[in-house]
């Protein structure tokens, strides 16, 4: 399409983003939970005249700051080089939408990171009003971040009928609040933050099981059962606003969910419905541990049992972001643009131009002009953004077993792309002209089948 | 009557009538030591959870498993049709192999903390035909779905104890049903599976539980040496039991995973007359014996048929020692046996550790 495309063998690009984002929610979440949880903490502590509670807190600030301020900005700049370089297309039409919301949220970074900076070095050296109301400044500035990429992440999903409706007209941005407050906003919104107040808590009980019960029963209890109460609010709300969240998601997607319950049949795709099964399991269990091993036992709460806990967060984060993303398949922006970015109402003009899929793919080398090398080509803008050859969803073994012919019937039907086709739901079509899917399917061909004599003669001689 | 008082009075009719309270006591009383190998007791716990989860799994696939010529058409139903089929199939099959795995830890730590000494040999005795009843779950188990995998391994399996003098033939012939590996196989191997084994492994559970409490936890040597004063304990109610159960949830957790995102596959259904495909071998825990066998088999005045005997006599002699370690190094007085034990223990783990290795390199 408009851009190049990054090939990354063996792992895919959508893994590219996958690692470095899972890794930056973990921390950008604890950023904006951590900031409610220090003045919070603080301002008990100074009612409560708890002067070991504040030395406590100067520790745990240092770690919060080294931690969000260097982990948390670098793995965040670095998402926008994976979206920027992994799927361009897609990053493009959010600068388009979005480019104010993100200008407003740098100013909101720079508060952040200047307040917590701030926070850390004025402990003990300014009135403690002062720093308190930092922590505050600090602690509004990180919830307005989340405020604004929820309101972008969620317009992936639900893009929302209203955006749709000028999308493709050039006066997209003209609908910015409908996009930004788009059907799942709310209850994402709601969800994230309850995220957020989890991990603080949970961080913060890593910090706390770092005290010697033996000498300092009392702080060490105090502070342990109060992190663990940061827990509570999302684990009675959080039921309820996936549920919320969920009916907000359109139904057709909705179902990718379903498709894993009986079967474990089309591989990858039941995969959501296992993932999400990892969620309830690793929620239900840091609920038991927290209650269990840290609120009824906060003076032999250990270092191990905090690290369990938040290795535990780690999987349900992370399983929670990939369900997320794969619930939004077949596409990258809801019923706008596939996941391969086509976007939804220019598939039928490539397939009807005699020119095929590569005449809208500016930046294609056409240096060897073969079959090969176009299905190549194909395969990369098409197929790449969710497939390798050999490593991830790997095609090489996909597709074993079946010979040209039947590759080629397989793209084929991925071409037609009826209503009742099983792949429907999780696939895009394979757009461009029938002899796009004669090239596709002769290189794919030659990769699968790397042995068969007559495989690699076709893909010299066949011609457009 | 309030609820309280109601509790009461129901705990106090049962007590009079089961002594629960004695229970109560006496599991006040108990304690457990804690020192730096602590960390290896939980390994026996682990196991014991591991199966429990095999029995509620193993129930629940027996209410749609046939055994018999729909033995494969079942599993194929449990794993692509029934709603949550294969999860509760991957489950049953992903705690068989971890426990496995946490037995085999179990022994090993069980070993070198010298914990078969008096007076724990039979513990380590029943321990031993624990593990021996949990291989043939594994090995009858394995057969059941009757996929293209799981026949021919165990048709290459069942060439072991033909090997064995005399009576190796007519054994195998027996567990066959025949001379080939049919659906008269699945049936024997399903009665053995269900029936048999836990008929056998149960008593057997519950006499080495039994054991467990009379004895305690055994101290490693280390700990042996300091003086009474010196160790340390802590009480089995409630924090013992509290990390015990931390560690059930911990692999919970670790088989939840591994189940729904590793789900167990179902291959091709088997056809006899099909070639066996290739890098057939045994499941990672007969690998090691498998490959010994193999490798004896190479030396060359081992070589043919009264050299299958002799490579057979060898490994079996050395399993014999392995058993009756507790008979050779007898207690903290043994000295020079004890190391001797010692270094006997870790040419086992060498040799378990190198022949799995070489096994799955090997593999065509």
């Amino acid at each position: 399409m408009n851009y190049p495309f990054w090939d990354i063998p063996y792992l895919g690009s959508g893994w590219v983003i996958g690692i470095i984002a899972i890794f930056h929610v973990m921390i950008s979440q604890f950023a904006v939970g951590g900031g409610l949880y220090l003045p919070l903490a603080e301002r008990k502590a100074l009612r409560e005249g708890r002067t070991d509670w504040l030395q406590e807190l100067v520790g745990y600030s240092k770690f919060f700051l080294v931690l969000t301020g260097v982990f948390g900005t670098v793995s965040g700049v670095g998402i926008w080089f994976a979206i920027g370089l992994t799927h361009p297309e897609a990053t493009s039409t959010l600068i388009h939408n979005f480019v104010f919301g993100w200008a407003i949220e740098w100013v909101f970074f720079m508060v952040e990171l200047s307040t917590a900076a701030v926070y850390y070095y004025t402990w003990n050296r300014v009135d403690s009003k002062l720093h308190l109301a930092v922590g505050w400044v600090y602690a509004g500035a990180s919830v307005c971040t989340l405020i604004i990429i929820n309101g972008i992440l969620t317009f992936m999903l639900t893009p929302g009928n209203t955006w749709l409706s000028v999308a493709g007209t050039g006066n997209e941005a003209s609908k910015f609040w409908n996009a930004f407050f788009n059907p799942t906003y709310w209850p994402s919104l709601l969800l994230r933050t309850c995220v957020c107040c989890s991990l603080a808590g949970i961080w913060a009980l890593i910090s706390a099981s770092r005290i010697d019960g033996a000498t300092l029963p009392g702080l060490k209890s105090s502070l342990v059962k109060w992190s663990v109460k940061w827990l509570v609010p999302s684990f009675v709300a959080m039921p309820f606003l996936f549920v919320w969240y969920l009916f907000m998601v359109p139904e057709s997607q909705r179902a990718l969910l379903t498709l894993g319950v009986d079967t474990i049949g089309s591989g990858t795709f039941s995969m959501v419905t296992r993932i999400a099964l990892i969620i309830v399991i690793t929620s239900a269990t840091i609920i038991g541990v927290a209650y269990y091993l840290a609120y009824r036992n906060p003076v032999d709460f250990n270092t191990a049992h905090a690290v369990a806990i938040l290795l535990l967060a780690l999987m349900a984060t992370g399983a929670g972001e990939y369900s997320r993303e794969m619930l939004r398949k077949p596409f990258v922006i809801g019923r706008w643009m596939y996941s391969n970015g086509v976007r939804v109402p220019y598939a039928k003009k490539i397939d009807n131009d005699p020119q095929g899929y590569l005449a809208h793919s500016n930046w294609v080398w056409n240096g060897a002009d073969t079959s090969y090398s176009r299905g190549e080509a194909i395969f990369r803008g098409e197929c790449g953004s969710c497939h390798t050859l050999n490593g991830y969803r790997p095609l090489a073994s996909l597709l074993a077993g079946r010979d040209h012919a039947n590759i080629e019937s397989f793209i084929t039907m991925l071409h037609e792309y009826k209503p009742d086709s099983p792949y429907h739901r999780f696939m895009p079509p394979m757009v461009g002209s029938k002899s796009d899917v004669a090239d596709l399917a002769n290189y794919l061909n030659a990769k699968v089948n790397p042995s068969t004599a007559n495989g690699s003669k076709a893909i010299q001689t066949a011609q457009r | 009557m309030t609820t309280k008082s109601i509790t009461s009075n129901v705990y106090d009719w049962v007590d009079e009538r089961l002594g629960l309270s004695e229970l109560a006591a006496f599991a006040r009383h108990k304690t457990v030591p804690s020192h730096a190998q602590s960390f290896w007791y939980y390994w026996g716990g682990i196991s014991l959870f591991l199966f429990l989860v095999q029995c509620f799994t193993g129930v629940l696939l027996l209410v749609y498993y046939r055994p018999g010529a729909e033995a494969y058409e079942s599993v194929r139903q449990i794993t692509f049709v029934m709603n949550f089929g294969w999860l509760i199939r991957s489950a049953h099959s992903w705690s068989a192999n971890l426990m496995m795995f946490a037995v085999l830890v179990h022994m090993f730590s069980v070993y070198f903390m010298k914990a078969y000494r008096k007076p724990r040999e039979f513990g380590w005795l029943s321990g031993m035909a624990l593990l021996g009843l949990a291989s043939v779950f594994g090995f009858s188990g394995y057969l059941l779905p009757m996929d293209e995998l799981s026949y021919f391994a165990t048709k290459v399996g069942l060439q072991i104890p033909v090997a064995i003098p005399w009576i190796g033939p007519a054994i195998a012939t027996m567990l066959r049903g025949g001379p080939e590996v049919t659906e008269f196989t699945v049936q024997r191997f399903f009665a053995l599976h269900v029936v048999v084994l836990p008929a056998l492994f149960l008593p057997l559970l519950g006499f080495h539980l039994w054991l467990v409490q009379k004895h305690g936890n055994a101290l490693p040597p280390s700990e042996e040496a300091k003086p009474e004063s010196q160790r340390k304990s802590i009480p089995f109610m409630p924090s013992f039991l509290r990390k015990d159960l931390a560690m059930w949830i911990i692999s919970l957790n670790v088989l939840a995973l591994l189940a729904s995102v590793f789900p167990w596959a179902l291959g091709k259904q088997y056809d006899s007359l099909a070639p066996a495909p290739a890098g057939i071998h045994p499941e990672w825990y007969f690998m090691s014996p498998f490959e010994m066998l193999k490798l004896l088999g190479m030396i060359k005045w081992l070589q043919g048929e009264s050299g299958e005997i002799a490579g057979i006599l060898l490994f079996t002699l050395g399993i014999v020692l392995w058993i009756l370690i507790p008979f050779y190094d007898k207690n903290k007085e043994s000295g020079r046996r004890a190391r001797v034990a010692h270094y006997f223990g870790l040419v086992a783990i060498f040799a378990l550790l190198a022949t799995t290795v070489v096994g799955y390199w090997t593999i065509r």
